[in-house]
């Protein structure tokens, strides 16, 4: 285990990770997983299996119980206060609760994540169309979020996730207020970023997503990887994984 | 730069967001700066209007005899050994005759047939010019009153008395109006600050999450804060001036206020007062943020 965390592929590892949330409730308990740059993972399982408290873990909006989460060769659980924007700007995560501000309009919310990072404005302007012509919301570009359908505001919080290009893509229940067309927009903007190296974990009950695709599906249940489930890549020996990324979603 | 652009951007879309009761902050940073600064106007036209009457200023010491040279020297040695003491003049019973006479002018007849020793000699003690010279000088009038010889000490005791009196009150006034002032900037602005900070929790926490560094949080608060005093304290020291305008308009013409030179801060001081008020929102601003969003 130790040697895997040495590869410079690895963009997510997790050894023996519990999370036990006061007074004694166990989200996820002994948990390792490992995932390549530019893999696309799929988490599944029920409601509270604990695939939420994972990607929260990654993105240290939680802190492990037991265990170690490095994201990027970063130990998140050891990174200070201060520092966490480091691995934050990593990482773009799409909420279930999809965390839009309902008083701001769509451009607002999605400029706000490139804001943060000093985007010059034309950049901001250029990539907030690009991504709402991508995911079908150009008309909305104006309207507040608060008067948008759960559809559209899960479509905003996807673009604010991949606007600044992370490295990591987190997204929770992406497709879950989506038809079949709007679906696909995401999952082709997905492939578009895997394409460029972007890692993806997919937290997901939609099994149209993952049914028929040859990535990898990691299925959590009561807070735990089974025995069979696949917790690492079958090509872990540190080869060039982001310059041959694994084929694209399908749906 | 671009972090300058961007903290600029996001604290005037904060003061948007909450107009309401950034006027109300502005309007309390404007009162405190203009009650302080109004009585620290008088207090410092005041302590001029004191060094210009200072200036004719001294103590007249009578003695009981024109005093022998030996002796001469030995009331300079005593006197000139105060630092207070700026110079002393001997006045003989012959030269008080003759400044009498010139006082009387037309009327000098009147001494006709009065000797011309009936005036007892005296010393003219100057005193350096300065308001604690003023507040000693009735102790130094006492040990002059002691010393051989010496019939009687004379000075402007009730008007200097009156007029220390009066300085120590605009002390004690100045002091209150600068804890009110202090106490208002700070626990205004923080109070403002603290209600857009809570209503604003949502984005906050979003910020962290899209990884804001803790100085692009913090920034637009602590601006918010310093412009608040910055602008709070303008309006009021602008209201001191067209107050100050508006009396200098009223009394203009033969008054007690026009004898006595009244005038305005000069700009360091006017500049001393702005920055202290911007610091002291800033400060305000920063214990609140730093309080609340545990940065």
């Amino acid at each position: 285990m130790s040697q895997e965390t040495t590869y410079p592929d690895v963009m997510i590892d997790m050894i023996k990770v519990t999370k036990v949330y006061p007074p004694d409730v166990q989200a996820v308990s002994d948990i390792s997983l490992t995932v390549n740059r530019g893999e696309i993972v799929f988490l599944t399982g029920m409601s509270g299996a604990g695939k939420t408290t994972l990607l929260r873990l990654i993105s240290r909006i939680e802190k492990p119980t037991k265990g170690m989460v490095e994201v990027a060769g970063i130990d998140v659980a050891k990174l200070p206060q201060r520092s966490i924007h480091l691995l934050r700007r990593k990482i773009g995560m799409a909420y279930q609760d999809f965390k839009l501000l309902p008083d701001r309009t769509v451009a607002d919310n999605i400029a706000f994540s490139m804001e943060v990072v000093y985007r010059p404005q034309s950049f901001i302007e250029k990539r907030t169309r690009d991504l709402l012509e991508q995911l079908d919301l150009i008309k909305k570009y104006a309207t507040r979020t608060e008067e948008l359908s759960r559809g559209e505001q899960q479509r905003v919080s996807i673009a604010r996730a991949v606007a600044n290009f992370p490295e990591i893509v987190l997204a929770d229940e992406p497709t879950g207020n989506l038809d079949a067309e709007t679906t696909n927009r995401v999952v082709n903007l997905f492939n578009q970023l895997n394409r460029q190296g972007t890692t993806i974990l997919i937290a997901t009950h939609d099994r149209s997503l993952y049914q028929q695709t040859s990535h990898r599906v990691v299925e959590l249940r009561f807070g735990r990887i089974p025995a069979q489930q696949q917790a690492y890549p079958e090509d872990s020996n540190g080869d060039d994984a982001a310059s041959s990324h694994s084929p694209s979603l399908e749906v | 730069m671009r972090f300058l652009a961007v903290v600029l951007q996001q604290t005037c879309r904060n003061m948007l967001f909450t107009w309401k009761s950034q006027i109300m902050t502005q309007f309390t940073v404007s009162l405190s700066v203009l009650i302080f600064s109004f009585f620290y106007l008088i207090y410092s036209n005041a302590l001029h209007v004191g060094q210009e009457l200072g200036d004719d200023l001294r103590l007249v010491v009578y003695l009981e005899e024109e005093p022998a040279p030996a002796m001469k020297e030995q009331y300079q040695m005593k006197i000139l050994k105060f630092d207070q003491v700026d110079r002393i003049e001997f006045i003989s019973s012959q030269q008080a005759f003759k400044r009498f006479e010139q006082q009387l002018g037309d009327n000098s007849d009147v001494l006709t047939g009065v000797p011309a020793n009936f005036l007892p000699p005296s010393i003219e003690v100057y005193p350096v010019r300065s308001l604690d010279s003023l507040s000693r000088i009735k102790r130094f009038s006492d040990y002059l009153q002691t010393l051989p010889g010496v019939l009687k000490v004379q000075y402007g005791k009730e008007w200097i008395e009156r007029f220390y009196s009066f300085i120590q009150l605009m002390r004690v006034v100045i002091i209150l109006s600068g804890s009110l002032l202090i106490m208002t900037t700070t626990f205004m602005v923080a109070h403002t600050i603290r209600l857009t900070l809570l209503s604003r929790q949502q984005e906050l926490e979003l910020l962290r999450l899209l990884g804001a560094t803790n100085n692009y949080i913090r920034m637009p608060f602590l601006m918010e804060g310093a412009f608040q005093g910055l602008l709070g304290s303008s309006c009021g020291i602008l209201a001191l001036l067209l107050l100050f305008n508006w009396i200098n308009l009223q009394f203009a013409g033969p008054t007690t206020l026009t004898l006595l030179p009244f005038t305005f801060f000069p700009w360091q001081v006017t500049l001393s007062i702005i920055s202290s008020a911007t610091l002291l929102c800033a400060a305000g601003s920063f214990s609140t943020t730093r309080r609340i969003l545990q940065l």
